[in-house]
């Protein structure tokens, strides 16, 4: 027999076919029902084939665990690649050019020296060991920043290259890295930061720590907050704030019977979060 | 004149028509059922896992020795491994006690049956949670109420199976190898956003010898693995190593809610 193409009835024919095939298209689609064939032992547990739906910006490889596996999950942190050293601008004002170099004394122990070395990547750390922080991983990669190596009131003779002066209530300070100096006699010091500094880029390995809707930056004892023009001011930090390490040179003291850090007159409490200690901001 | 079955007519048309398309989506059906069969565990691997969770789960105490690498990226984008060792001692249904070190850390969680205590030798502190249960009971409210996941917690639980098994999409054997020169099984499994392997020692104590995790919806899909040594099952152990206390000096601070800090987070910066 030969198929009439122009036969009437086709167009209804094509039509009911189409109908069924499309109904019965979702069986087709259906994943297979209790494991076919019992393999999966009758666990089925609801099935579970759809894909769990977790927010791809996750971290959990310190969880090591099925069971737990998007139960907790942690903010992946996000690398940020150093930015070039750029030149201050024009509000702050180099310092004499023969401070800066000058060598340091044999005696002063917070040399140049401990500063990180700019240049080319070194075995993939860009010259610096820092790592992204994983609050909960034991890594061991010392990740020592300029400003790791801050001691109050420790002199300096000569200021770092790429130091720069501002002033602050009308005290002037000179800046390098997340530390602040002071003159002293015809050296220079190491002094708290102080609050309302504004610099043009925060500190290496600064840590954002976002609180309600503002982000605050956090090194070396200080808190930034980004201003409109791009650059970041230093601010008091709020209480209850929670920073994963204490400043540098932060003391033991005693409040209320209880452990607790003092830093440039801030009070951090240690506590355990997420299973490692961490440091919230309180007031005694 | 033609037999009534075979007549000719628009509606037996329609009806064959109707026949064929259900013809095709049947076939459709069974091809797509055919192409899902890998959404199913290998039986052989079923049954591997099942019987060294069903080892594991019988066992009235045991003790174990971990050492795990974990991918970490650092700050310039590269990618290497963190170390670190767990020893694991177990009593069921309601003592545990670990103690996790790397080069600098050093911190211990006890767990005996009223009490989640953690403690960083490191830096003389510890911290204590009422948890009164089980050993599950103290897993699940460690991980969910105070956002401290105990590494390898599902070789630690009651039913190792029940929570392995969640969500599979696939488990297949891959046969024979040998983990530290100790001949094992080497299994595969996946769900939604994990791959992970395991390797069960041949014989007749099938206990886990290697797991890796692969968390594929993480970039670079990072990986954590662990190598289990120094399998235990006769060594009695008894209360008071699942009993903490905490040394001279050791100060008390808290250990905070997950729910209390849920509105900060922290990421390097710079």
């Amino acid at each position: 027999m030969k198929l009439n193409i122009f036969n009437p009835g086709l167009p209804l024919t094509i039509a009911i076919g189409a109908v069924v095939l499309i109904a019965a298209l979702p069986l087709a689609a259906a994943p297979p029902s209790g494991g076919g064939g019992g393999s999966r032992g009758g666990g089925g547990g609801g099935g579970g084939f759809a894909p769990r739906s977790t927010p791809v910006t996750v971290d959990r490889v310190d969880h090591g665990s099925l069971r737990h596996a998007d139960t907790q999950v942690v903010a992946r942190p996000i690398a940020v690649q150093p930015r070039p050293v750029e030149q201050p601008r024009e509000q702050p004002r180099p310092v004499e050019d023969h401070r800066v170099t000058e060598a340091p004394r044999a005696d002063d122990h917070h040399e140049v020296a401990r500063r990180p070395e700019p240049g080319p990547a070194r075995f993939g750390f860009d010259g610096r060991p820092s790592m992204i922080v994983h609050r909960d991983v034991e890594a061991d990669w010392a990740r020592p920043n300029f400003w790791h190596g801050f001691a109050f009131h420790a002199r300096v003779h000569a200021l770092p290259v790429g130091c720069f002066s501002l002033v602050v209530g009308g005290f002037p300070y000179y800046y390098y890295d997340g530390v602040y100096y002071q003159q002293a006699d015809n050296d220079y010091q190491e002094v708290y930061p102080p609050v309302g500094a504004a610099v043009p880029e925060l500190p290496d390995g600064a840590i954002e720590i976002d609180m309600g809707d503002q982000a605050y930056f956090y090194a070396g004892g200080a808190f930034y907050i980004q201003q409109d023009d791009s650059g970041y001011v230093l601010v008091a930090p709020p209480m209850g704030i929670m920073v994963p390490e204490l400043p540098p040179g932060a003391t033991q003291v005693s409040v209320d019977g209880g452990l607790a850090y003092q830093f440039n007159g801030i009070f951090y409490r240690p506590v355990f979060a997420d299973g490692v200690t961490q440091f919230v901001v309180f007031t005694p | 004149m033609k037999p009534k079955l075979f007549r000719s007519t628009t509606v037996s048309r329609h009806l064959y028509a109707g026949l064929a398309g259900l013809l095709a989506a049947a076939s459709l059906a069974v091809v797509t059922a055919w192409a899902d069969d890998t959404n199913v565990i290998d039986p052989r691997a079923d049954v591997l896992l099942h019987r060294m969770s069903d080892y594991l789960a019988q066992a009235p105490y045991f003790s174990v020795k971990a050492e795990i690498w974990q991918d970490v990226q650092l700050g310039s984008g590269q990618r290497v491994q963190a170390g670190r060792t767990v020893e694991l001692q177990l009593r069921r249904p309601d003592r545990l006690h670990a103690e996790v070190r790397s080069t600098r850390r050093n911190r211990a969680m006890y767990y005996d049956g009223k009490t989640f205590s953690i403690f960083n030798r490191a830096e003389n502190f510890y911290g204590s949670a009422d948890i009164p249960g089980t050993i599950d009971d103290a897993l699940d409210t460690a991980s969910e109420k105070y956002g401290m996941t105990m590494p390898l917690e599902d070789f630690l639980v009651s039913d190792p199976y029940k929570s392995a098994v969640q969500g599979l999409t696939s488990g297949t054997l891959l046969g024979s190898v040998t983990v530290l020169d100790v001949p094992c099984q080497h299994l595969a499994f996946s769900r939604g956003n994990i791959d992970w392997q395991l390797w069960i020692e041949d014989g007749p104590r099938p206990v886990p010898r290697k797991f890796v995790i692969t968390y594929k919806d993480e970039d670079g899909s990072p990986q954590f693995t662990a190598i289990f040594s120094h399998w235990d099952f006769d060594t009695k152990l008894p209360d008071f190593v699942f009993d903490f206390q905490p040394p001279a000096g050791a100060s008390k601070i808290d250990i905070t809610e997950v729910k209390a800090r849920n509105q900060q987070t922290q990421k390097e910066a710079k």
